[in-house]
């Protein structure tokens, strides 16, 4: 028993490394096919993530609005925070309706400028303001200011504030009409607390309507609402997206494990002579089985862990060179690929085996 | 002699050549349907990304600034001017007509229910229009897909019902059974937004320019429209252009552009892009197409180094063949030239077979994941023979060299 385990590890060993190059095309096949494999997977599972961050970018996804006329609780950012993930952004807004000395009404907005940058980065701004006395003023409600350089006075009931412009703002919708100014200023100039959060939630749809729910829980009495378009758009790209990934993977998959397969046969047809040779000298059928199966799942096993590798890297640069995203190569799709490849090879070299079985050895031996 | 060769080899080894057929018809078939998903899916993503809504407005030059907190309206907006409602066709009559998906008109004014001031905003909902001898259906149906209806069904256009938003019917206490409005007509529905108009009654744009006592008249309009990704030529100002860069950019579909078409037809009127549709759609798309685009190359080269292992395997199996021709004095150049003919024939055949396949592929994705057909370019077709051709004399080339390579008397002895 021990002789002839010794003998089968030998047998295996040689045909491994002692024939040249020829495992190396079944090698490069089964490599190739991994790598596409693994990276295929890596892609799709990050995927979903990685188009749910790119529609961050719009901006808020919920707001929560007090009721017309009141304010928001005077904690509402921090108690916002404590019910929303990790990652997510909440920005106060104040409104009050200032005058411009004798120009009329103009709305103005404080905010949380530095969160603003972030949350609202679509902004055609050539400057964003971030001292306590700028402000970034809407292309159109600019008509209305009676600037002298880049300074301006505003009035709220019988109360001045002294402002300079750092940029207009440019957007194409309704922010144009304002003036954006620090929260700090406007509060202690009009006294007015935000009644507006606008808040970007990180993830899918479904998560979205998730912290809408939590929200609504930590703020009774006001309005929580969904951006919905934003909503609908996103849910529309990634589930387009996600189906036509599943599509390509499948679709390459397939076609790379076919194109090998073809390679894998016939590297073992190749070696009917070596089968010939076991099977004259009186080795078992299910020996020789064993020997190719074993050859197979080394080969096969060896290119799985390689391919993973590589696909794991290409996935990798995709995003890299795609997304400007680094990603961390899944080692879920691991038993996955190392799977695809077995049965890839073992298919591949049970077909010609069972067509062997049926010659005899000496026809074969005779080159026939 | 060389012909018959040709002919013998394909006639004999039928196994052989079926599989190596079969590899290179496969990765032709992956090759094309990659490709041409991948340069489609932009145009498809793009016509995804609509349902966000319009990314252009145009409004009259000398529209009063909205003096306007959530959905108050803190001064009411002095009558300014108007665009004219009839001019709304010539839309579809820009340079990028076609490129403009939907576009719905806005008036708004006011009305009084029950003691109480409600905005009235008049549109077009599934409005027929025509421009030339071409009909289209445009409307807020089209432009902002997200409006839902909690009850009833859409108004007719040109009709005198109206649709009452969720909000507004909460606060008139209006319930569905005896929703109808004094002086105003038939409310058919409750319309659900999330935005402004839920606290709003929304009407045919016909019955709103009676209320407003405005006939003819348009407020703005929201337009939602094919646009390519912007760039730095996007941004430049047409006005201080050269001749040449002007008829690139005005013939380019920027929202830019499309924008300066619209302002030439409505005198007066100011035409933008909505930044936050415009400019997001441009990084999401451009980010998605060049995932697809690096994943058709992927597939493309994973595809190619298949076909190149199956090529070299098929011939090493021959090295008995090579051998047995150069001992009947064949040179190297003939075998080789047999070889690549075989290869060409191959990939030449397989090749056209594999991108019918292709197509087929691309369309079913087409038509399964987006509703629509793909868009194929012709020129795929030479782009992918021209592959194969390369990929099976590539990867025939270095089996065929090594078979050269071996002593015609130790293949033909069954050594090698």
């Amino acid at each position: 028993m021990s002789l002839q385990r010794s003998m089968f590890i030998h047998l295996l060993k040689r045909g491994l490394v002692g024939r040249g190059n020829r495992p190396l095309i079944a090698f490069v096949a089964l490599t190739v096919a991994s790598t596409m494999i693994a990276a295929m997977l890596s892609l799709y599972s990050g995927l979903e993530s990685k188009l749910n961050y790119e529609f961050r970018s719009y901006g808020a996804n919920v707001t929560v609005a007090a009721p017309d006329g009141s304010s928001l609780p005077e904690d509402a950012v921090r108690r916002a925070e404590a019910s929303v993930p990790s990652g997510s952004l909440v920005v106060p807004f104040a409104f009050a309706v200032a005058d411009s000395r004798n120009r009329g009404g103009v709305v103005v907005c404080g905010t949380d400028l530095s969160r603003l940058r972030r949350l609202d980065s679509w902004w055609l701004v050539s400057k964003w303001a971030v001292e306590p006395e700028e402000a970034l003023v809407g292309e159109k409600a600019e008509r209305r200011l009676n600037k002298t350089g880049e300074f301006f006075d505003l009035d709220f009931s019988g109360r001045t504030v002294h402002l300079a412009e750092s940029s207009t703002v440019r957007t194409g919708a309704e922010e144009e009409n304002r003036i954006y100014i620090s929260l700090p200023t406007f509060e202690r100039w009009t006294g007015v607390t935000p009644s507006l959060l606008e808040v970007s939630v990180p993830g899918s749809p479904d998560q979205v309507r998730r912290t809408i729910e939590g929200l609504q829980s930590s703020f009774v009495g006001m309005e929580v609402r969904p951006v919905r378009q934003l909503l609908q758009a996103q849910g529309a790209v990634v589930t387009r997206m996600r189906s036509v990934m599943l599509a390509s993977t499948l679709l390459i998959t397939l076609t790379v494990a076919l194109c090998v397969f073809s390679t894998l046969t016939s590297s073992v047809l190749e070696r009917r002579r070596d089968f010939a040779v076991m099977k004259a000298i009186g080795s078992s059928q299910r020996a020789i089985n064993a020997l190719f199966a074993g050859e197979a799942s080394c080969i096969a096993f060896a290119a799985a862990l390689i391919g993973y590798v590589l696909g794991s890297g290409l996935a990798a640069w995709i995003s890299a060179a795609n997304f400007h995203a680094i990603v961390t190569p899944q080692i879920s799709v691991l038993p996955t690929v190392i799977a695809c490849s077995l049965i890839l090879a073992l298919f591949a070299a049970s077909l010609p085996l069972v067509q062997l079985q049926r010659i005899e050895p000496a026809g074969i031996l005779k080159g026939e | 002699m060389f012909l018959r060769l040709l002919y013998q080899s394909f006639r004999r080894q039928q196994r052989r050549k079926l599989l190596s057929g079969i590899a290179v018809t496969l990765g032709v078939a992956v090759a094309t349907a990659m490709i041409a998903v991948g340069v489609d899916v932009g145009d498809k993503i793009n016509r995804e990304l609509r349902s966000y809504g319009a990314n252009i407005v145009v409004y009259p030059e000398t529209a009063a600034l909205d003096v306007r907190i959530g959905d108050q309206q803190i001064k009411p907006a002095s009558p300014g001017s108007h665009l004219r409602e009839s001019d709304l066709p010539k839309i579809k009559g820009i340079f990028w007509g076609h490129n403009i998906l939907a576009f719905a008109p806005f008036l708004e004014t006011k009305t009084t229910i029950d003691g109480r001031q409600v905005r009235v905003i008049g549109t077009y909902f599934d409005k027929r229009l025509r421009f030339g001898t071409e009909e289209f259906i445009t409307g807020v149906r089209k432009v902002y897909p997200w409006w839902r209806l909690e009850r009833g069904t859409w108004p007719q256009d040109d009709s005198n019902t109206v649709l009452i938003g969720s909000g507004l019917a909460q606060q008139l206490h209006l319930t569905w059974e005896q929703a109808s409005l004094a002086g105003l007509g038939q409310v058919s529905g409750i319309l659900s937004t999330g935005g402004a108009e839920d606290f709003a009654l929304v009407v045919p744009l016909s019955l709103a320019e009676k209320l407003a006592n405005a006939p003819n008249a348009v407020d703005k309009i929201y337009v939602s429209a094919l646009t390519k990704p912007e760039d730095a030529f996007a941004r430049r100002d047409p006005d201080r252009m050269n001749g040449a860069d002007r008829d690139r950019w005005y013939c380019s579909p920027y929202a830019n552009s499309i924008a300066y078409q619209l302002r030439e037809i409505f005198p007066g009127a100011r035409a933008e892009q909505i930044r936050q549709a415009s400019q997001n759609e441009g990084t999401v798309l451009a980010h998605i197409s060049g995932l697809m685009l690096l994943i058709a190359i992927a597939s493309l080269v994973a595809a190619s180094l298949a076909v190149s292992a199956a090529m070299a395997t098929t011939i090493l199996e021959r090295r008995r063949e090579v051998g047995l021709m150069k001992s009947l004095g064949a040179t190297a150049t003939t075998i080789a030239s047999l070889f690549v003919t075989e290869a060409s024939l191959l990939a030449v055949v397989a090749g056209l077979v594999g991108f019918a396949f292709g197509i087929a592929i691309a369309q079913r994705i087409g038509q399964v994941i987006f509703h629509s057909a793909v868009a194929i370019t012709p020129v795929l077709l030479p782009i992918v023979i021209f592959l194969a051709l390369l990929v099976t004399i590539g990867g025939s080339a270095a089996a065929i060299r090594r078979a050269l390579s071996l002593d015609p008397v130790v293949v033909l002895r069954g050594d090698a």
